[in-house]
């Protein structure tokens, strides 16, 4: 028995002298990524690649295709979710010290003010960051062919996002903060203004029950702080990583990035690929299922230009690297030079004038000056209504993977850009020029300045614009190009007209220089 | 190349990213504390008298200095540059490395009371600029100019002691404050009058409070105050504030302002020996609530700021016409539609007792006995008769409505006083006898020549006014 | 040159910048990450000041024993002087009580005898003994974060 006894114990000083090599083989299990295969088998093999394909077709490397949106948004939410972290360390959610936790980041903690700049300047170009990639999928038709359902997730991802910045926006506690949170509050609170129209708030009063939960009381104060701070570090984050994950397993089962039926290689392409190898290459050039193409059946990459895709290790993790990489950069470089913002502390007696919800929501504030329910939830819910129906009104799927469609889809493009731009500032300058029906009869009832102003007209007219285009072309995809056209310029119009036209009492002023001192 | 594009914005954006990550801890080793840090230790090392002092001084670690006090919940950061504050030896150094001016810092330690206690500032700051909370900081309570600082001793000592203990412009102050009539505005702990704003907590109000548009200078709180108590209407053009200044005492209220805080000290940093109670005499308290307006109350004066005549009270025609129950009712109820608001109790805070001590003290300068009565209830009193008289001879003065005011020399007689709480009697005295020292003349007698007939119907005409048409 | 030698200067130039490119991200993330850690660690700490006034000498005649239960710290005074005895157990932080024979800790039954020396229990190392200072007015500064040798006892008039 000594000899077993013997072997036993050499077994074990074989295995321990051999740690280091097994210990690496089963963190690195397909050895080194020399060959094709063991880059194929990378990819299927690690947890976090495996979301992504195994080869990569040429048009999604092309940075003029995608121009990298949704990369940059995925790369800003990481970088806010790991700065979040950091800042969560000194972070005190209650209004005795959340301000003062906040200054003791700015002035005291080691690369604490840097840090909070990364956080909030990441925060807020996630939102231009998803509505770029959200331009960039419409534009080439990506919302169609069995991506119908991953457009709506956007959608939710885009409101997602947007709520992420705002419940952000409310912890620091200071006066920016706070009548941020009075001015939300209070737009939770407007579906008040049709109950009190219908008479029936006694009975069904939900904007003031939705306020109560929101705020924990009546008025803003600790209960509605740790709510917000309920919101910001947890609900909102799991549900944007759960949705997160849903968007990118519907990308791959969509049958990736979309691309035109079409597709021609340019010499220019082997400045973003490397080519497959030719010695010892697993995938002939004609054709190849992958497994999970055969269970689904026909999908949009089986038999589908196989000739025309590259392993996407090493091809598309560089690019997502650099990619990456790029958006660290930027985003320290920018953080390194502006401040993110921190005013007084919060005074419920002394409101600030103007007091102005974040940038992102200004031009809904613009709208709220008409009515707080139509500006606050009527509008934004049609607008993300119209958006969301979009690939069900629009089929004409022939165009997938093209910019702007083609040459009537520019066209369009071109036209309700110049209609929106003009339309929407005439309304505006009318507006501010002349009032609107409150100016002129003050008698006038609530119900036809909620259901008739500016904004509501707005809509109608975009509406109408919509359907005219429809008619005119023939075609529901012009439909659809006029209508989100306009709604990007809309949103940027309204947006910088709340950021930068408007002063102290919401009046109109042509820069920030020519505010009243008081 | 392959993936030429990729890779060269993979090496671009490190290199960017490492450069920036450079400059961030860069920043970070030269902030002004570590330079002045530096530059401190070095002169200890310099000026160091033996080699323990030297060696001392070369440990002297360089890192943020935090003062944190739990009971007063203050983290000052402020000897992050005021390094020498406690040094004795730094008595002649410059500023930020100074030793602390007077004897102040041997009771007051800093380690139990830091600094913002007293000078205010942002202790949590870590720069001078925002530390100082001066100019757009978006800090609420810059440091406190030296000349108004005693109003922090006021937190915790008693007037006696600052008095005895060399901080004795606050207790200027605050008998300015007292005497010259400031409550019969503002109110201050629920007593005083209601035309200006109360005072609590005045000391404590945040920059945005306020309205800083035409502060000359730094718009801080301590100048707008300065400001307006030199000139009330320079700095809000409607204030209807009558404040006469002599040279320094707007900066002896200054600081007594901003000794009337919100926050309350703990009581182991109180420290009152000798609590003295304001003197509550008639005196007194005419000082401290009718003063500002009635002055001496010897003679009346128009008054451009109210636009309206501010009667003498205390001269001897209106006391012989007003007997102290008429003064009582006058005070207790004011006087509608002018500045003179009611001192009740539940509208001013004012106890009745001293509205009587006050009335005594305004009687107390009655040389006349009570004139001779007017019966007015023994007449049968002619309302047109009375009006054609108060259209021939009051309405110069009075305005043909009754209504004063509007630059003529008459009161307003359409008030409620007038009309309810003076009874006629009163009225007839003083169209009678006049009121000396006024413009009001005696009408009676061998004056201007009105019967006590004609005196009871214009009183009969002028009750009608407060009736509605 | 052959169509084979183009390719392989091709893959050496691409290597070359990939390398370079790949080394430079890593040395920058780790970076980054180096500088986002030192982050957690604090800068300031949020506590009252270790220095505290006890009094004049004169309070502490021979024989005095003194509790600052807020301060942690016991304060003697024999024949030898007056010295200052933490009341933290060295084993894991309790507050130690005084008893007859010296220091209880209530927590895993640590013992010390009168002059803060292990005379039982877990715990490693004996009770700290704290500076002594006299202030410019003649009072008594206790600073817990100097410690001295057990044993040293201060003698001030």
């Amino acid at each position: 028995m000594d000899g077993t006894k013997q072997s036993g114990l050499v077994k074990f000083k074989d295995n321990l002298f051999t740690v280091k090599d097994s210990l690496l083989g089963s963190f690195i299990r397909s050895g080194a990524p020399t060959s094709d295969r063991s880059r194929t088998a990378i990819m299927f093999n690690n947890f976090f690649l495996h979301v992504q394909t195994v080869k990569t077709h040429i048009n999604t490397l092309r940075p003029s295709y995608t121009l990298g949106m949704g990369l940059i948004a995925l790369f800003l939410m990481i970088i806010a979710f790991i700065s979040g972290i950091f800042l969560m360390v000194y972070y005190n959610p209650s209004i005795e010290n959340a301000f003062n936790s906040v200054k003791d980041i700015n002035f005291v903690v080691s690369g604490g003010k840097l840090m909070r700049n990364v956080h909030k300047w990441s925060g807020e170009a996630m939102i231009i960051f998803v509505l770029f990639h959200m331009t960039r999928v419409f534009y080439t038709s990506s919302y169609l062919r069995g991506r119908e359902f991953n457009w709506l997730i956007g959608i939710v991802l885009l409101v997602l996002t947007f709520l992420l910045n705002l419940t952000g926006y409310m912890l620091p506690w200071d006066q920016l903060s706070y009548w941020a949170l009075v001015i939300v509050a209070n737009i939770i609170a407007a579906p008040l203004e049709m109950t009190d129209i219908m008479g029936v708030t006694k009975y069904f009063d939900i904007g003031g029950i939705s306020k109560e939960l929101f705020l924990g009381g009546l008025v803003p104060g600790k209960e509605a702080l740790n709510r917000v701070y309920l919101f910001h570090i947890m609900l909102l984050p799991a549900a944007i990583l759960i949705i997160l994950g849903v968007h990118f397993w519907r990308i791959r089962k969509d049958g990736g990035l979309t691309r035109p039926d079409k597709f021609d290689r340019k010499d220019t392409d082997t400045t973003y690929i490397t080519p497959p190898d030719k010695t010892g290459d697993i995938f002939p050039t004609y054709k190849t299922y992958g497994l999970m193409e055969l269970a689904k059946g026909k999908t949009p990459a089986v038999d589908n230009d196989v000739e025309n895709t590259v392993l996407s290790w090493p091809n598309l993790l560089i690019a997502e690297l650099a990619v990456m990489m790029f958006t660290l950069a930027a985003v320290v470089a920018y953080s390194f030079y502006i401040d993110a913002p921190l005013k007084e502390l919060a005074n419920p007696a002394i409101p600030e004038n103007p007091a102005k919800a974040p940038w992102y929501f200004l031009g809904l504030q613009e709208l709220v000056g008409y009515s707080a329910f139509m500006g606050g939830q009527g509008i934004p819910m049609a607008a993300l209504l119209g958006l969301a129906l979009i690939p069900f009104l629009d089929r004409e799927s022939e165009h997938t993977g093209i910019w702007f469609s083609n040459k009537q889809g520019l066209t369009v493009t071109i036209i309700s850009f110049i209609v929106g731009t003009v339309g929407l500032i005439g309304t505006l300058a009318f507006t501010i020029q002349y009032g609107w029906f409150r100016n002129w009869w003050p008698n006038i009832p609530q119900i036809v300045i909620v259901m008739i102003n500016p904004g509501t007209i707005w809509l109608g007219f975009v509406m109408i614009w919509s359907l005219a285009t429809i008619k005119i072309t023939g075609s529901t995809r012009m439909g659809a190009i006029a209508l989100f056209t306009i709604f990007l310029v809309s949103y940027i119009i309204l947006t910088y007209t709340g950021t930068v036209l408007r002063g102290p009492n919401w009046d109109f002023f042509w820069s920030q220089s020519e505010w009243p001192i008081h | 190349m392959h993936s030429r594009f990729y890779l060269s914005l993979l090496l671009i954006s490190s290199l960017v990213l490492m450069m920036f990550i450079g400059m961030g801890v860069y920043r970070e080793m030269t902030s002004e504390w570590k330079t002045y840090q530096t530059e401190y230790k070095n002169m200890l090392v310099r000026n160091a008298e033996d080699d323990a002092a030297r060696k001392r001084a070369e440990k002297l670690e360089i890192g943020l200095r935090q003062n944190y006090v739990a009971s007063l919940n203050k983290s000052d950061r402020c000897m992050s540059c005021h390094i020498g504050v406690e040094n004795p030896y730094m008595a002649k150094a410059d500023q930020p490395f100074t030793l602390h001016s007077g004897d102040y810092i041997e009771n007051h330690p800093v380690d139990k009371f830091g600094c913002t206690i007293c000078h205010y500032g942002q202790g949590r700051a870590t720069n001078k600029k925002e530390a100082h909370g001066k100019g757009h900081t978006h800090w609420d309570y810059p440091i406190i100019p030296t000349k108004y600082i005693q109003s922090a001793c006021a937190k915790c000592h008693d007037y006696k002691m600052l008095q005895e203990e060399g901080a004795e412009l606050v207790v200027k102050g605050e008998k300015l404050f007292r005497e010259k009539g400031c409550r019969g505005c503002h109110k201050l702990n629920g007593v005083g009058g209601d035309l200006g704003k109360a005072l609590d907590g005045i000391g404590s109000k945040p920059r945005a409070y306020y309205a800083m548009k035409h502060v000359v200078g730094e718009h801080t709180a301590y100048n707008w105050i300065k400001q307006h108590f030199d000139d009330p209407r320079a700095i809000v053009p409607t204030s209807e504030m009558r404040v006469f200044m002599e040279e320094d005492e707007s900066d002896l209220l200054t600081t007594y302002i901003f000794s009337i805080r919100e926050e309350e000290m703990p009581s182991k940093y109180r420290f009152l020996k000798n609590i003295v109670t304001p003197p509550r005499d008639g005196e007194s308290l005419y000082k401290m609530f009718c003063v500002a307006c009635h002055g001496s109350g010897k003679i009346s004066v128009y008054d451009e700021i109210f636009d309206r005549t501010i009667p003498a009270i205390t001269n001897p025609p209106f006391l012989r016409s007003a007997d102290n129950k008429t003064i009582k009712n006058i005070v207790m109820e004011g006087r509608g539609g002018t500045q003179m608001t009611s001192w009740k109790t539940t509208a001013s805070g004012l106890k009745e007792e001293d509205v009587d001590k006050i009335v005594e003290y305004v009687a107390s300068s009655r040389t006349y006995e009570r004139p001779e009565p007017f019966n007015y209830l023994e007449f049968q009193t002619n309302i047109d008769s009375g009006m054609r008289l108060y259209n021939n001879r009051c309405s110069y003065c009075h305005g043909k409505e009754g209504k004063g005011g509007n630059r003529q020399l008459g009161i307003n007689l359409k008030n409620s006083t007038v009309q309810q709480v003076l009874d006629p009697e009163f009225l007839a005295l003083t169209i009678r006898d006049g009121r000396e020292g006024t413009p009001m003349p005696s009408f009676g007698g061998d004056g201007l020549g009105l019967s006590d007939q004609n005196i009871a119907d214009v009183v009969a005409y002028v009750k009608t006014f407060g009736k509605k048409k | 040159m052959s169509s084979e030698a183009i390719g392989k200067k091709d893959l050496s130039r691409r290597d070359l910048l990939g390398l370079t490119a790949i080394g430079t991200a890593t040395i920058a993330g780790l970076a980054t990450l180096g500088g986002s850690l030192r982050l957690v660690k604090p800068n300031v700490h949020f506590e009252e000041s270790t220095q505290f006034k006890i009094g004049k000498p004169e309070n502490f005649p021979e024989g005095t024993v003194r509790v600052f239960d807020d301060k942690n710290c016991f304060i003697f005074s024999d024949s030898d002087g007056l010295y200052a005895v933490s009341s933290i157990c060295t084993h894991l932080g309790c507050i130690v009580s005084l008893t007859e024979w010296g220091f209880q800790c209530p927590c895993h039954g640590s013992k010390y005898n009168p002059e803060g020396h292990v005379i039982g229990g877990p715990a490693p190392r004996s009770l700290e003994w704290f500076e002594i200072n006299q202030d410019v007015d003649g009072s008594l500064v206790v600073d817990s974060a100097k410690t001295v040798a057990a044993g040293t006892k201060y003698i001030f008039t």
